[in-house]
């Protein structure tokens, strides 16, 4: 398996080499989000004297560097493209081949983050600087971080999954797709920091995988919450991750089955 | 009795469909309730095909035919019936079955665009897990047969239809496949590259013995390949026997062609003989019944004496039979 993860690497970073420009402005386009919200959370922090509860305005800086730096490592686009594929038939030759079509997403998925994580973190050093952001992180925090974040990918990629299985029985996967990212608008914590959602919406947040995916490894890179805090998220993200596996093989087993071959 | 490599049983398979009418008040009551149809498109088919044999899967678009295939390849769940591979269930899609067969559509790519086949084929090995020796083998053999020196160092999308379409079968074929399913290999194609491609599925067949089952629209690539067709319509099997013998099962008749040394003699003449076809400087072709053929012949052989310079005695070309075919519902002949 590891050769075969390192054909399909290198096949699918020649193929990206030749859409350079395409991988920045994707990088650039993925900054622009939280670097609004920062600048409208300063706004705001201003007006009321520099802070909203434990937050100022250069931890809202910490906050929205990391998110980006999260949002990037942990992207996920698997519903768009592979109701594509199933619309369109490419994804039949990968089902004949001996290697589950999963294996090549997740590649194509570690080669658009390897293309973007060096040109993003030179923006976000200059953003970081722009604002003097300050971070409170210990190196407890970088050693939670690293598995949090890989727990974080793996769920989003998964959870990308499950609903792009849904093009198998309808062909219009974006409608689903387009309301969980509404979803996940709000409760992952881009709006703001899970921490400064009211009590109930927090709550909510807590109970639902969205901000797992961002908030929680956003805020544990930031130190924005203590070691044994960012232990018992990670539990909610293994939770949330255990989850989404089990549905995801159902649901694949039962997808494939159901596979008309819309165009294929 | 030898063991068959694909064996299928009364398999069917039906879609269900959305059918609405044209216009906004149709479209409108589609919101509410939508009208489904079944759509049998494989309507219990059986057949057997042995090891090493080339069949052509012959029937008009719609017929079934590549709705079979991708039963066979495993693509499609079964409404139906029964159908064994190499002694595996296609729809289970077991790994193991998979490195043995291949399905190629003419339409259709597997490779990445924007990378040169030959990485492709890389990743391949990998899948396949060939091993380096027999991979270089197989890409050497590939190469040599499908003239793919020049084509294979060149991203996908730089290719030509024709190019594009040998890289895809060496691609399709670089695990050594025992069974291959061919759907609509040469669409598209000009005339040479068809050749070329019919020419190399013959030579694949031969060195290697995999069993390939075909569906094509171009009547000479079945001619050239296959000793057997199976023909199919709107999901049912009409005919599956020899190629030779299809003419005469399915087309009771056959065409005299008489070329004559002093132009062709007016066609009241020869309406006593059969039914004028054509004609034309000298040649006529006349259509008889397959019975009276030979009588006929030898009467037009007497009658026209010296005038004769020609005369032969043929089935009607191949597409003409297939017309026929699916123009009249025929009930099911087997061979």
């Amino acid at each position: 398996m590891i050769r075969t993860y390192r054909a399909l690497l290198v096949a699918q970073l020649q193929a990206a080499s030749q859409y350079r420009v395409q991988v920045l402005l994707w990088m650039l386009f993925s900054v622009i989000r939280p670097v609004i919200f920062l600048a409208a959370w300063v706004a705001v922090a201003n007006a009321q004297g520099g802070q909203i509860g434990t937050y100022d305005v250069r931890d809202f800086a910490a906050y929205y560097i990391c998110l980006s730096l999260v949002s990037c490592l942990t992207a996920s686009w698997n519903a768009y493209e592979f109701e594509y594929e199933v619309r369109f038939g490419r994804l039949s030759p990968k089902l004949l081949r001996p290697l589950h079509p999963i294996h090549y997403a997740v590649v194509e998925n570690l080669v658009a983050k390897l293309t973007q994580i060096v040109p993003l973190s030179i923006v976000l050093v200059f953003i970081s600087i722009t604002f003097d952001a300050r971070f409170r992180t210990t190196p407890a925090h970088v050693l939670l971080f690293v598995p949090s974040v890989m727990l974080a990918a793996a769920l989003s990629f998964l959870s990308g999954w499950v609903l792009a299985t849904t093009a198998f029985w309808t062909t219009r996967v974006h409608s689903v797709s387009t309301f969980w990212d509404r979803a996940a608008f709000i409760f992952a914590g881009q709006i703001a920091p899970l921490a400064l959602l009211p009590g109930p919406l927090q709550a909510i947040s807590l109970a639902l995988p969205f901000g797992y995916v961002l908030g929680v490894p956003a805020e544990i890179l930031r130190g924005g919450v203590s070691p044994s805090t960012a232990l018992l998220l990670m539990a909610g993200q293994a939770i949330w991750l255990a989850i989404f596996f089990v549905a995801f093989q159902r649901v694949w087993r039962a997808g494939v089955r159901q596979y008309s071959g819309v165009g294929a | 009795m030898t063991e068959a490599v694909v064996d299928v049983r009364e398999l069917r398979k039906t879609f269900r469909v959305t059918e609405r009418e044209e216009g906004l008040a149709a479209t409108l009551r589609s919101f509410v309730k939508r009208r489904r149809k079944d759509v049998n498109a494989v309507a219990g088919i059986t057949f057997r095909i042995d090891p090493g044999e080339i069949v052509g899967f012959l029937g008009p678009n719609g017929a079934g035919k590549t709705t079979t295939l991708k039963m066979l390849s495993g693509l499609l769940y079964p409404s139906a019936g029964d159908a064994k591979v190499l002694g595996y269930v296609p729809w289970r899609r077991e790994n193991a079955y998979l490195g043995l067969m291949t399905l190629l559509m003419g339409n259709r790519t597997q490779l990445v665009w924007d990378i040169p086949a030959a990485d492709s084929f890389r990743v391949l090995q990998e899948i396949y897990r060939i091993p380096e020796d027999r991979f270089r083998a197989a890409v050497n053999e590939l190469t040599e047969l499908l003239e793919l020196q020049e084509l294979v160092h060149k991203p996908v999308r730089n290719l030509s239809l024709g190019e594009r379409m040998k890289v895809e079968f060496a691609a399709g074929l670089i695990h050594s496949p025992s069974v291959a399913f061919l759907d609509e290999p040469t669409i598209g194609l000009d005339i040479s590259m068809q050749v070329r491609i019919r020419r190399f599925v013959a030579e694949y067949n031969r060195r290697t013995g995999a069993t390939i089952l075909l569906t094509s629209h171009y009547m000479d690539d079945v001619v050239a390949l296959c000793k057997r067709v199976i023909v199919i319509h709107r999901g049912r099997l009409l005919y599956d026997g020899p190629l030779a013998d299809l003419a005469e099962r399915m087309a009771p008749y056959k065409i005299i062609t008489a070329t004559l040394h002093d132009g062709a003699a007016p066609s009241t003449d020869l309406d006593s003989y059969g039914t004028v076809v054509s004609r034309d400087e000298g040649r006529v072709m006349l259509r008889v019944d397959r019975q009276v053929a030979p009588e006929r012949t030898a009467r037009l052989v007497n009658d026209l004496g010296d005038r004769l310079a020609d005369i032969s005695v043929e089935d009607p070309p191949i597409e003409e039979i297939i017309d026929r075919v699916f123009t009249s519902e025929q009930a099911t002949v087997s061979a």
